[in-house]
Parts: C-alpha cells; sequence; structure tokens
C-alpha cells in the first residue's frame, strides 16, 4: 500500500515536471495562430493615441489589433527584419514589426496598397507600434 | 602674434590706411600678414561648415535594444528593433526611447514574466533616455571618423528616473552616425525586484546594448 502511494506520488511529479518543463520552454507563438482582439482603422487608432496616450495605453497595449491602413512605407531591415508603415494622414503612421516566428507568405509591399495587418500594440514611440505582425487574409 | 593682430583690426579700421601701415614694415612681416589672411579665410570656412554640420538633427526609429542576462542557471536575451533616437549635434542634446512590449524573447514565459512580473509594461510601457554627450564638442559630425563619447542625463524604467553616466561610439560615415553603446543596468537601481527562488535565474546587473544608425533628419513635406 505504501509502496504504491509512493509509485503514485513519484508519477505525480515526474508529470508535474514534464508539464512544468514543457511550459518553461514553449516558444513565442506565431502571429498568424492568434486571434485579433480588435479591429481598427490606421487613421482612428492613431488618433486615439494622438488625442490621449494614457487612455489609449488603458484600451489598447498589450491587446491584439487587427489594423487596416494604406502602405506608406515598406522596408527590409539588414537583418532581415520586415517593417511596414500604415498611413494615417498625419506625420507619424503605425509602424508594424513583423513578427520573426511567422514565415510570411508576402515580404514586399507596395506604398498605397490597402493591408490588413495584425499585431500586439506596443505603445506609441513617434508612431503606434504593433508588435509581431503578419497580414491578415481577406 | 600681437603685432599682425593690431594690423589686421588698423587695416580693417583704417581701409587704405592700413595697407600704407604695413608698407612701411618688414618684408618677413608682410608675409606674415598675408598668411594671417589666409589663416582667417579659413577659419570662417571652416566655421560655416562646422556651424552648417552642427545645425543638424539626427534621428532613427529602427535603433537595436538588446539585453543580456547571464545568471547560474539560465541566460535570458531579448532584443527590440524599434527603438527611437533624436540627437542634436548643436548642442550634443539626445533623447531615446523604446516600448517595453516590443522586447522579443524566444520563450513565451520569459517575455510574460518580464511583462507582468519585472517591468509591469502595462502601467510604465516605456524606457528613456534624456541627457547629451558630455564631449560633443570631441565629435566632428561633419566629417567621416570614429569617436568615442559619454552620454550623461536621466534613465527612467520601470517608472524610476536616475542620473546614470555611460560610455559609447559614434562613428560618423557619409553624413550618417553609427552609435554603439554598452552598459549595466542594476534591476534594484530600478525597484525591480527578483524573488529569491528565481535569483539564480535573473543576474543583479543587466548587460545593455545599444546599435543605431541615425540619419540626418528632413522635415516632412
Amino acid at each position: 500500500m505504501k509502496k504504491r502511494l509512493l509509485l503514485v506520488a513519484l508519477l505525480l511529479a515526474v508529470i508535474g515536471g514534464a508539464v512544468g518543463l514543457y511550459f518553461y520552454n514553449l516558444k513565442m507563438p506565431s502571429m498568424a495562430t492568434q486571434e485579433a482582439d480588435l479591429e481598427i482603422s490606421a487613421s482612428a487608432l492613431y488618433e486615439a493615441f494622438d488625442t490621449d496616450e494614457h487612455s489609449a495605453n488603458t484600451r489598447y497595449l498589450g491587446k491584439i489589433l487587427a489594423v487596416q491602413g494604406q502602405v506608406r512605407q515598406a522596408q527590409v531591415l539588414p537583418d532581415g527584419t520586415i517593417k511596414v508603415v500604415l498611413e494615417t494622414g498625419r506625420d507619424f503612421g503605425i509602424l508594424c514589426e513583423f513578427d520573426p516566428n511567422t514565415s510570411h507568405a508576402r515580404t514586399t509591399f507596395e506604398p498605397g496598397e490597402t493591408v490588413t495587418l495584425k499585431g500586439e500594440c506596443a505603445g506609441l514611440n513617434f508612431d503606434v507600434l504593433l508588435s509581431r505582425c503578419a497580414v491578415v487574409e481577406e | 602674434m600681437n603685432v599682425e593682430l593690431n594690423i589686421h583690426f588698423a587695416r580693417l579700421r583704417e581701409g587704405k590706411g592700413g595697407i600704407l601701415l604695413a608698407q612701411i614694415l618688414r618684408t618677413n612681416l608682410k608675409y606674415q600678414v598675408t598668411a594671417m589672411k589666409k589663416a582667417w579665410l579659413m577659419a570662417a570656412t571652416a566655421y560655416l561648415l562646422f556651424a552648417t554640420a552642427h545645425a543638424q538633427k539626427f534621428m532613427t526609429r529602427d535603433a537595436r535594444i538588446s539585453f543580456l542576462s547571464e545568471a547560474p542557471l539560465e541566460k535570458i536575451e531579448a532584443i527590440n528593433k524599434s527603438g527611437s533616437a533624436v540627437l542634436d549635434a548643436a548642442s550634443g542634446r539626445m533623447e531615446w526611447k523604446v516600448l517595453i512590449k516590443n522586447f522579443l524573447f524566444e520563450k513565451k514565459l520569459m517575455q510574460e514574466h518580464f511583462n507582468e512580473n519585472y517591468m509591469e509594461s502595462d502601467k510604465y510601457p516605456n524606457a528613456t533616455f534624456k541627457g547629451e554627450l558630455v564631449n560633443a564638442q570631441e565629435v566632428n559630425f561633419g566629417k567621416d571618423g570614429t569617436y568615442n563619447v559619454r552620454a550623461k542625463g536621466k534613465m527612467t524604467i520601470h517608472g524610476v528616473e536616475r542620473d546614470i553616466e555611460v560610455p559609447g561610439k559614434i562613428t560618423v560615415s557619409g553624413g550618417k552616425l553609427e552609435v554603439m553603446s554598452n552598459f549595466k543596468v542594476a534591476c534594484a537601481d530600478y525597484n525591480i525586484s527578483i524573488p529569491s527562488v528565481v535569483r539564480d535565474n535573473i543576474a543583479k546587473e543587466i548587460a545593455v546594448r545599444v546599435e543605431a544608425t541615425l540619419t540626418p533628419l528632413t522635415r516632412p513635406q
């Protein structure tokens, strides 16, 4: 009886350890697999931050936003990171830094084309920054 | 030197009279006066170039800010590729800003703990440095070259503002500035407490690395 109890405890410890190790080693998920919390236009998102950064942070920070807008500028950094700026009609835009953990079907974008990109809202730094972005397929 | 200067000023004041004055001086002095004029012209040109170069502001929105925590049990690193920086060459003043939620980690749990438990990024979404180059006058922003610099100012992380001074390197190359800096940040200095159960997993001092290429700022049309 005592032996069986010990065996069960040991088994539970092993399972617990394995589960812990599994979660500990979990990689950042690809944005392609994540659902957007909110949909918003590029100009409305910028407007919200420009009007009141604090309340916009409360509303959008850490949320996955699907943002629709026109491409103002697209670039690929020397290390391969893709960055797309969406037009807001203002000096600064919505800067979308692409997710390194997603294999992107598209890596080039033309100025003027309309796209929907989803990413985690990281806040305002001149532009409103969306982190780990991926294209939302229509 | 005083003689030369006086002659120069006398010429300026008296117009042609100065030339008469110069004529009665020895020949070698006359050469010195000519040399002086050349020097003045060169100095004026250099000043103009210098002033133009110094009126320039430089900027980036692609600054790479990375950090490394090396503890006995674990090595943790993260990188942010969208830091911003503005540097005013005339005064040496500069401002850097980075959004905490854009630091990318390899592991999901690490990124979550970093944001929720340590940096509290919902409450403190960014980290900033506002300060100046201590030795800005030693940097010729208009000429290619590498300069060792020191930056002094206020660093704000986790809502805590502290005075810091860190070393760096600026390479002026083709009108752009390549900026590099490595420094340490002590978690305790910024009220970031590390629970004792993970004290062997997280370093007390985090090594921060800044790499950025600043380009001349042109106003939007």
